[in-house]
């Protein structure tokens, strides 16, 4: 994957922010750089400009995850722009004006007229939102968050492996600001493997930045006389997290093709899956690289590990996409295997 | 990692059609014993048929017999070849490490004299690179040529020498100077039927007597002729090769089969969560070894020589070669006993063979200790 120049300069401000990330777990909000990511229309990719977007393309926003994920970046960009906003706009909502985030599809939700009822669990930020995107009973909806001046829900407080908000929003018969039926091909299946993209997204600039840390980091460490990567037993992790890297980033450019295309549950689905096991695989040879100093607060390994950690569950762990994908491919029967190997969705749906 | 897209333009796709459609004609399923990758059988009438179709070869430039395809079109060919368990044995080192070592290194009299008739399928080739003392620290060959009036005379003994009792030549390095351990090296065409070669087969531990052999070389004659490239260049040659050796789909397909027939023959279980789940795991990687593989064919076409790129991948395709077999069989969890009555099925022979073969995926065309140590000098 070659880094593109929305790569590259995304990479430039999150690096220019990249002392918020301690301040963000210790307060639970990066206000600079959400408004940083506000004001450069990098949160609103890739929603159309006449919707109040910024325009451009899926490989785009994902681009920007990347990005992201590399900067363990603290704040709901996933869930406001490339699953979110991608939501909002398929049903021809606009987007609103504030800190937005994503109803997860796995919410028990239900509409009453225009009024939202049930329980969100894990919503990226919740607390800090203004608006909530949500599917629901096959409606696209816009609701008030927490942080809404009013008809606020209820939230309680929670928080991932890496510290980041994963909070309970209860409706109990909120308003809602907008609402627009879903258009065909956007489902609660389609709502997953958007989360799922943009999960894999993050994880792939999560895993190419650890690959690169851990690499200088066998270069620069030295022990019994010489600098510890110079060992083979060291560089068969660093051969196991490069690989590793290469595979996710292949995955994701494979999804993103097929996206764009109009596909992409068999591809989404191998990309995540793949990337939850890269996630395994690469935080465990790059601990075991480090060492002790990767083990603490002060080296910044952690903001990645533990992010990938808690990523490879979140929007459908290994199994969940694993049991999916082989079930459609049972279905479809062993002679179409192959074919469904090399062209992806364009065989199997 | 190369970058190169991992699609087909609408050509490569049609070619990929018509090898589908051969190979349903030619070699139908169930009418042949399908093999495990580039392991496969050996059967000269098929490898004609293929040659015949413009498929053995095909690298090679026009005016030498093949057709000047991409690395990418021999990819989309291969790969069909493979999953299908295509008999490749007699052609398969002669595509994929000869031909192109002759376009590149070969003069003008060895490419118009071997290169028409390996892309006829005429030639079966073996490699002589292992030696007793030399396998993973190849450099350390000691198979000599000793310069004589008349050319070169080689001696000495190569190891686990895949096809030698049917190869019509060797590829063999040797050593014919002094010098530190990567100078001073060469490489020969030899002639197999020549006086002083003997070849003695070594029994496999699947009980196949007619794969491996030793090879012994007591001072066979070699012309100036018969001389790859230059004197003294064989090993800077050889590691030029290997991005072609290591990346392709033999590298990762050889146990796709056992999936497949898997699927075919415990339609219950593949259907069960745990099956279920197996097979899309094991899909993913197919699918993301796929698009690598491809991707370096593309960056071979585009002038690269992605050796590093390869050696992520031969290690990392091998070892999931070997995890099919084991994951497969954990999910099964029933001894592999047969006997002539019932008849093994085709799954339950693929599967025995698997077992057996699969030490081997992460030994043969370089141990994947070596391809760490090759792949680290590539990271940056």
């Amino acid at each position: 994957m070659t880094d593109s120049e929305l790569y590259l300069t995304a990479a430039q401000l999150f690096a220019a922010h990249s002392h918020d990330i301690a301040e963000a777990e210790a307060t639970g909000w990066a206000q600079q750089l959400w408004k940083a990511l506000q004001q450069s229309g990098f949160s609103d990719v890739p929603v159309p400009e006449d919707l109040g977007g910024s325009g451009g393309t899926v490989d785009d926003a994902v681009q920007l995850l990347r990005a992201a994920g590399a900067h363990a970046v603290p704040v709901p960009l996933a869930e406001a722009g490339l699953v979110g906003g991608w939501l909002l706009a398929s049903a021809g909502l606009a987007l609103p004006q504030g800190v937005r985030t994503l109803l997860p599809p796995a919410a028990t939700l239900h509409l009453d007229g225009d009024r939202l009822f049930g329980t969100a669990p894990a919503v990226a930020w919740g607390h800090r939102a203004e608006h909530l995107i949500g599917l629901v009973d096959g409606v696209v909806v816009l609701a008030p968050g927490p942080a809404a001046e009013s008809g606020a829900p209820a939230v309680t407080r929670g928080a991932n492996l890496a510290d980041e908000p994963r909070d309970t929003v209860v409706f109990d018969g909120v308003p809602l600001t907008a609402r627009a039926d879903a258009p065909h091909g956007v489902t609660e299946q389609t709502l997953w493997e958007r989360s799922a993209l943009g999960r894999a997204a993050l994880m792939a600039g999560a895993i190419s930045a650890v690959a690169a840390m851990t690499l200088r980091y066998s270069g620069e460490r030295e022990q019994f006389g010489r600098p510890i990567g110079r060992f083979q037993a060291v560089q068969a992790h660093l051969v196991t997290i490069h690989q590793q890297a290469a595979v996710v980033a292949s995955a994701i450019d494979g999804a993103v093709e097929a996206v764009e295309l109009g596909r992409g549950s068999f591809e989404i689905a191998c990309a995540k899956m793949l990337a939850d096991r890269a996630a395994r695989l690469v935080t465990a040879a790059a601990h075991q690289t480090h060492g002790a100093i990767g083990m603490t607060k002060e080296y910044p390994l952690h903001y990645l590990t533990r992010r990938l950690w808690a990523w490879q569950d979140e929007a459908g762990g290994h199994d969940r996409w694993a049991g999916r994908l082989g079930a459609a491919l049972v279905a479809y029967g062993p002679d179409a295997l192959y074919p469904a190997i090399q062209s992806g969705s364009e065989v199997v749906q | 990692m190369v970058t190169s897209p991992a699609t087909l333009t609408a050509p490569e796709l049609e070619l990929r059609e018509q090898v589908r459609a051969f190979l349903a004609e030619t070699l139908a399923w169930g009418t042949f014993e399908p093999g495990l990758g580039m392991a496969a059988g050996v059967d000269r009438t098929f490898s004609a048929a293929l040659a015949g179709r413009g498929w053995v070869g095909m690298s090679v430039p026009a005016r030498y017999g093949g057709r000047g395809a991409t690395a990418v079109d021999r990819f989309v060919v291969v790969e069909e070849l493979l999953r299908w368990g295509a008999p490749v044995g007699h052609h398969w080192v002669a595509d994929r490490q000869i031909a192109p070592v002759l376009v590149r290194y070969g003069t003008e009299e060895q490419k118009q004299w071997l290169l028409p008739r390996i892309c006829r399928a005429e030639l079966c080739f073996c490699i002589g690179m292992s030696e007793p003392d030399a396998g993973s620290d190849l450099a350390s060959v000691r198979t000599r040529g000793v310069r004589d009036a008349d050319g070169w005379r080689v001696s000495g003994v190569k190891v686990w020498t895949s096809n030698a009792m049917r190869a019509d030549f060797m590829i063999a390095l040797c050593r014919t100077g002094e010098g530190a351990r990567h100078q001073g090296l060469s490489r020969f065409l030899i002639d197999m039927r020549s006086p002083g070669v003997t070849v003695r087969p070594i029994p496999f531990l699947n009980g196949s007597t007619d794969h491996f052999a030793e090879v012994v070389l007591d001072g066979v004659a070699v012309s100036d002729e018969m001389v790859i490239g230059e004197i003294g260049q064989g090993w800077a040659q050889n590691a030029n090769e290997l991005a072609f050796e290591r990346s392709g789909p033999d590298r990762w397909i050889s146990t796709f089969l056992l999936v497949q027939e898997f699927m075919r023959e415990w339609p219950d279980l593949a259907a069960s969560p745990a099956g279920s789940g197996l097979i899309g795991e094991l899909a993913a990687q197919y699918w993301v070894l796929h698009r690598l593989s491809l991707a370096v064919a593309r960056a071979i076409d585009a002038g690269g020589t992605p050796a590093a790129e390869a050696a992520l991948i031969k290690e990392m395709g091998t070892r999931f070669e070997q995890d099919v077999v084991s994951a497969l069989r954990e999910l099964l969890d029933r001894e592999l006993v047969c006997g002539p009555d019932p008849a093994p099925s085709l799954f339950e022979r693929l599967l025995r063979r698997a077992v057996l073969d699969a030490p081997s995926f992460t030994i043969r065309g370089g141990t994947n200790e070596v391809l760490r140590s090759v792949a680290v000098k590539g990271l940056s």
